[in-house]
């Protein structure tokens, strides 16, 4: 869910851009659009994209400059000391000014498969 | 005799406001209590027990726990003997530690996950009632889905440490709780490591599955819609409202059922899974699966991976 509609009336359609530091892609983001999907929406690549609800986990990343909003997310996969370190899920993260990130979420799958499945 | 269906599903949610804009708006289940504690239970119109679902508030999102329902009180007894003499533990807890539900068998399989067996849960019957039924009822949300269909757990599976926590169920499901192998996928070198597998009591081709992965946990939920057109539709109201869709339509070789892979707002994979495959019985020879035919088995039309159905999962 994306933080209260009214609270972010005035900053859901200015437009920040995002760094992503590990592969120097970037793109824009509006306010009221999460980090993730605005990524996927203009076809860029970096983050990992996995359930978009803040329970799978996959999309962690760190924002290592800029100002966001989260909202909430499951805490198996961000405890409350990440969060405070500014480590969250990029499906749960809406900017509030230009964004640097870095990606920490990574596949489960390995990259070759030897059993079919893992 | 024994385990007849699958009960109910208890998985924890994140925001219960959003979970039930999901399962009731969207899927079209019907909010039948809330306890003390903010739980949520749910069912489907086309079910007669009290709920299928159980939603409960929590920082993590996955599953708590999987019921099924037995045919008689006096299959508790035979089962807990049979759980006990394959050596696996477990508890009997009174009536009402499940709402609603008589006396249960509480244990966990060995992958891990929790179950309960139960034989009496609260009646609250259809809308459409028992005596010269409409077809559906009038009023039904969203997709209207039937009923909760079946789960796919994810089970630890690390052939190189020897861990196969997939197989380890497929052994206890048919020797203690009397399930049935439909299919199978078999993997390695060998062709001999069972790395998914879906057992049934009715006659579905499915009434639970597993599927191996590094560790355990809550693949999907699913529940059932009635054909492919119904798919088609409740696909066009995901899209509607926006819903985090992981595979589009499309159908199964295993099972054969068409099906949408979806998550909730908590990120649990729901899938809507329509038409019944074929005849399950118990003397059906299993089907096999190989490892290069794999994905054909899991979808059929394009023999590929879609959407991140191995990799992410709560």
């Amino acid at each position: 869910m994306k933080p209260d509609k009214d609270q972010m009336a005035d900053t859901d359609k200015d437009r920040f851009s995002v760094t992503i530091l590990d592969t120097g892609e970037r793109y824009d983001c509006a306010g009221g659009i999460h980090l993730l999907k605005a990524m996927l929406t203009l076809g860029r690549k970096g983050i990992p994209s996995g359930c978009h609800g803040g329970g799978c986990g996959v999309c962690k990343i760190k924002v290592e400059q800029g100002d966001f909003e989260a909202s909430l997310m499951s805490r198996e996969h961000v405890s409350e000391g990440e969060e405070k370190d500014n480590v969250v899920l990029a499906c749960r993260t809406f900017p509030r000014s230009d964004i640097a990130l870095r990606v920490l979420g990574k596949m489960h799958k390995s990259v070759v498969r030897r059993y079919g499945l893992v | 005799m024994g385990v007849m269906r699958i009960g109910h599903a208890n998985i924890r949610v994140l925001d219960m406001d959003a979970a039930l804009k999901h399962y009731e708006g969207i899927l079209g289940l019907i909010k039948t209590h809330e306890d003390k504690d903010g739980n949520v239970y749910l069912k489907g119109w086309d079910e007669w027990d009290k709920y299928c679902l159980i939603l409960s508030p929590a920082d993590k999102a996955g599953l708590n726990h999987v019921a099924y329902k037995v045919e008689n009180d006096a299959d508790l007894d035979e089962l807990k003997k049979a759980i006990e003499d394959y050596g696996v533990e477990v508890e009997e807890v009174p009536a009402e530690t499940l709402h609603g539900c008589g006396r249960a068998l509480k244990f966990n399989i060995p992958s891990g996950h929790q179950f309960y067996l139960y034989a009496e849960k609260e009646h609250v019957g259809k809308a459409v009632g028992v005596i010269n039924p409409e077809p559906w009822p009038d009023g039904l949300s969203g997709m209207g889905v039937h009923w909760l269909d079946h789960t796919l757990l994810m089970c630890e599976l690390n052939p190189e440490k020897g861990i196969n926590t997939v197989a380890d169920n497929v052994k206890f499901f048919k020797e203690a709780l009397g399930f049935n192998l439909s299919e199978q996928v078999l993997v390695g070198p060998d062709g001999n490591i069972q790395a998914a597998a879906f057992m049934f009591r009715t006659s579905t081709p499915h009434d639970i599955a597993f599927v191996g992965g590094p560790t355990s946990g809550l693949h999907h939920c699913a529940f059932y819609l009635e054909d492919w057109s119904e798919i088609l539709k409740g696909a066009d109201l995901l899209g509607k409202r926006g819903v985090k869709i992981d595979v589009t339509p499309q159908r199964h070789g295993i099972t054969r059922g068409s099906t949408i892979y979806f998550f909730d707002p908590s990120g649990n994979r729901n899938e809507t899974f329509a038409g019944l495959g074929y005849l399950a019985q118990p003397d059906m020879p299993p089907i096999t699966w190989t490892e290069d035919e794999l994905w054909r088995g899991i979808f059929y039309h394009t023999g590929e991976e879609a959407g991140e159905f191995t990799s992410v999962y709560t």
